[in-house]
């Protein structure tokens, strides 16, 4: 009994280490999507940018995402400057609100405010991956396995698709064999698309709610030598939010 | 009295939050201190006016379903507090003007604090209701609202806020993406109070406004002075605005667009309309364009008189043009830095203002934004190099 328990152990780890080598580029960022991406989540994060000049700016924001991250509520709570400030984003941030306390306004934006930077930091919007980019914008091509930050990684090249309006001509993601998350995303830009233009590392993974999740996450402008550091101070998933927390109405509150 | 009335209302907020915080509960006291130099070159003098400027808010959730926000302003000016509109205006224009008027075309910088606004806001399940004084921003245009009959923006610095108006407004949410307002600002009778109802929706990837507003306009005949009210001749009109806007997205470009027809009661009726489009790079350079024309506007300079001007500035009518752009550069110079440069041209006149601008983050919570004006248009126009070249330079600290 017990050698015949081992040997369906055994098959079962032949059987799963032969399908994840088998694994094509676009199934990676499809499990990648799928961990990301989950039914609802709430977070509240910390985002401190380091300057050129060694400064620190430091920001704490709430985060609510509904439908796999196909709607998406950003609000500021620090520090005073933006205190209120608020971002809807729906249909996989096709459709941009934002909100602004001192005058009261809602102002739709155009998707090519996905590439501003967020709050002056070495983050883009586009750059939080919302939605479904990585799978509808993005060719994925599997390369060769590489170890990273002590971790076995899948690598996959992802080369936008034409006529898809994305700062980034191309990325390349090392996304961790036994969980699925992305630890290294390297960003190219298309001028100099040899050029590593920015460099993102997940790190800190915790499992919450049995979703190995990275607690946090450094983006280094090789640029301009500069780094943006976010934190995740509290994560929750899979809660019930309403669909009208996601309207221009609660968007004002 | 008045100044009794503000150092009582100052001591009760500082009592309030200082001396007895548990009673503060979950009240947030936020706000800004703002200390600004505005500079201009006129007939051979550089004036400089600077104004401090103290704003504090405070806002309360009650409940979730009750909330209360307020702010308070005080504002002190020093330097040169007195500005003659007529130091500004063509020859042509001042020498029509009697020798003992002169003297009423001065505008003062007063110091002032007021409640700019206050109000509770009450929701329901299905709609939410708004009472008291509180902002009113409508349409989609970045400098110019066609629908906007409460604001007028100042067309250097667009995204200023606007003061707060005595007002009723019911909002009711119809499904996730349409909403219904109703907005009362109760003047002193029904007849003259301003009336509003407005149905915004989604459809794709675009918001549309539908916008009908009544409201009795007053501007003033600056050409008579009535003694009984110490001030030039009040006329108000009844105006009736029907409108539309929208904003959206066209082959990856930012676009809206609003336009209002406006039915006067005794003066001829006019219409606005804007349209505007904004993109940002892959560098991160984001520009923007936005045209404005409206029929109150002329068409040629020689038509422009004091009325325009002085209705113009006193934020009674928005261009004294008919027709004119608005264009936006900005880039981030550094991580604390924007740089940036407006134009604004009036295509009827063809004058043309420059702006150029700078904004710097100097710590966590201070910017400082640095804004230089230099209009280049000939005597008479609309940016005239008469209207003064200069700027300022504001220096803000949030708390």
């Amino acid at each position: 009994m017990p050698k015949k328990i081992f040997l369906s152990f055994l098959i079962l780890i032949l059987v799963s280490g032969v399908y994840s080598e088998e694994l094509t580029g676009k199934e990676i960022i499809q499990k990648v999507n799928d961990l990301i991406n989950v039914e609802t989540s709430y977070s509240k994060s910390t985002m401190t940018i380091t300057t050129t000049s060694d400064q620190k700016r430091t920001f704490i924001s709430e985060s609510w995402t509904k439908d796999k991250g196909e709607k998406n509520l950003v609000r500021y709570l620090e520090p005073a400057r933006v205190k209120g400030q608020a971002v809807l984003m729906l249909n996989n941030a096709d459709d941009i609100w934002m909100f602004f306390p001192r005058t009261q306004r809602v102002r739709k934006l155009a998707t090519h405010a996905k590439k501003q930077k967020m709050q002056g930091s070495d983050f883009s919007y586009e750059d939080m991956g919302s939605g479904e980019t990585f799978i509808n914008d993005f060719e994925a091509e599997r390369l060769e396995d590489e170890q990273k930050q002590g971790y076995g990684c899948y690598k996959v090249k992802l080369t936008r698709k034409p006529g898809i309006d994305i700062s980034y001509v191309q990325m390349i993601i090392w996304v961790r064999k036994d969980n699925f998350v992305p630890i290294v995303i390297d960003y190219y830009d298309e001028d100099a698309p040899e050029r590593v233009l920015k460099t993102l590392i997940q790190s800190d993974i915790e499992v919450i709610d049995g979703i190995p999740t990275a607690m946090k996450f450094v983006m280094i402008d090789k640029n301009n030598n500069t780094q943006t550091e976010m934190e995740l101070l509290e994560v929750k998933y899979n809660i019930e939010l309403d669909d009208r927390m996601f309207t221009e109405r609660n968007l004002k509150r | 009295m008045k100044k009794k009335t503000f150092f009582i209302c100052a001591a009760g907020i500082i009592f309030f939050f200082l001396i007895a915080p548990e009673a503060r509960g979950d009240v947030d006291l936020f706000g800004y201190y703002e200390a600004q130099v505005i500079g201009a070159d006129v007939k051979d003098h550089f004036y400089q006016l600077f104004a401090n400027k103290l704003r504090v808010d405070l806002k309360a959730d009650l409940s979730s379903s009750v909330s209360f926000a307020a702010n308070f302003d005080y504002i002190t000016y020093h330097g040169k507090k007195e500005w003659n509109v007529l130091d500004f205006l063509s020859s042509e224009i001042t020498s029509k003007i009697p020798e003992a008027m002169r003297p009423l075309y001065v505008i003062p910088f007063s110091d002032r604090h007021f409640l700019d606004n206050a109000y509770l806001r009450l929701s329901f399940k299905p709609f939410d209701l708004t009472l008291g004084k509180q902002q009113i921003s409508l349409g989609t245009g970045y400098v110019w609202n066609p629908v906007d009959v409460f604001n007028i923006k100042d067309i250097l610095d667009p995204t200023y806020e606007q003061p707060g108006h005595n007002a009723v407004r019911a909002d009711v949410p119809i499904g996730l993406g349409s909403t219904l307002t109703a907005l009362y600002s109760p003047g002193e009778e029904w007849k003259n109070s301003s009336k509003m109802l407005q149905f915004k929706t989604r459809i794709s990837h675009f918001d549309f406004a539908v916008t009908g507003i009544e409201k009795t306009w007053v501007f003033h005949d600056y050409t008579v002075f009535d003694p009984a009210q110490m001030n030039f001749q009040e006329l108000p009109d009844k105006r009736k605005l029907l409108g539309a806007s929208t904003a959206g997205e066209l082959l990856g470009l930012g676009v809206w667009a609003e336009y209002a027809y406006n039915w006067m009661e005794t003066t001829d009726d006019f219409y606005e309309l804007v349209v505007g489009t904004d993109y940002t790079f892959d560098f991160q350079t984001y520009v923007l364009i936005e045209y404005f024309r409206n029929t109150l506007g002329k068409n040629d300079h020689r038509d422009y008189t004091l009325n325009d001007w002085m209705r113009s500035f006193a934020q009674e009518q928005k261009a004294v043009s008919r027709d004119q752009v608005y264009m936006l550069i900005q880039h981030p110079a550094t991580d604390l830095m924007t740089v940036g440069m407006s134009a604004i041209c009036s295509l009827s006149d063809h004058s043309l203002a420059l702006v150029p601008m700078v904004m710097y983050s100097f710590s966590q919570n201070v910017d400082i934004y640095a804004y230089l004006n230099w209009n280049t248009g000939k005597e008479g126009t609309y940016f005239a190099n008469t209207m003064g070249n200069g700027g300022f330079v504001r220096v803000r600290v949030y708390f």
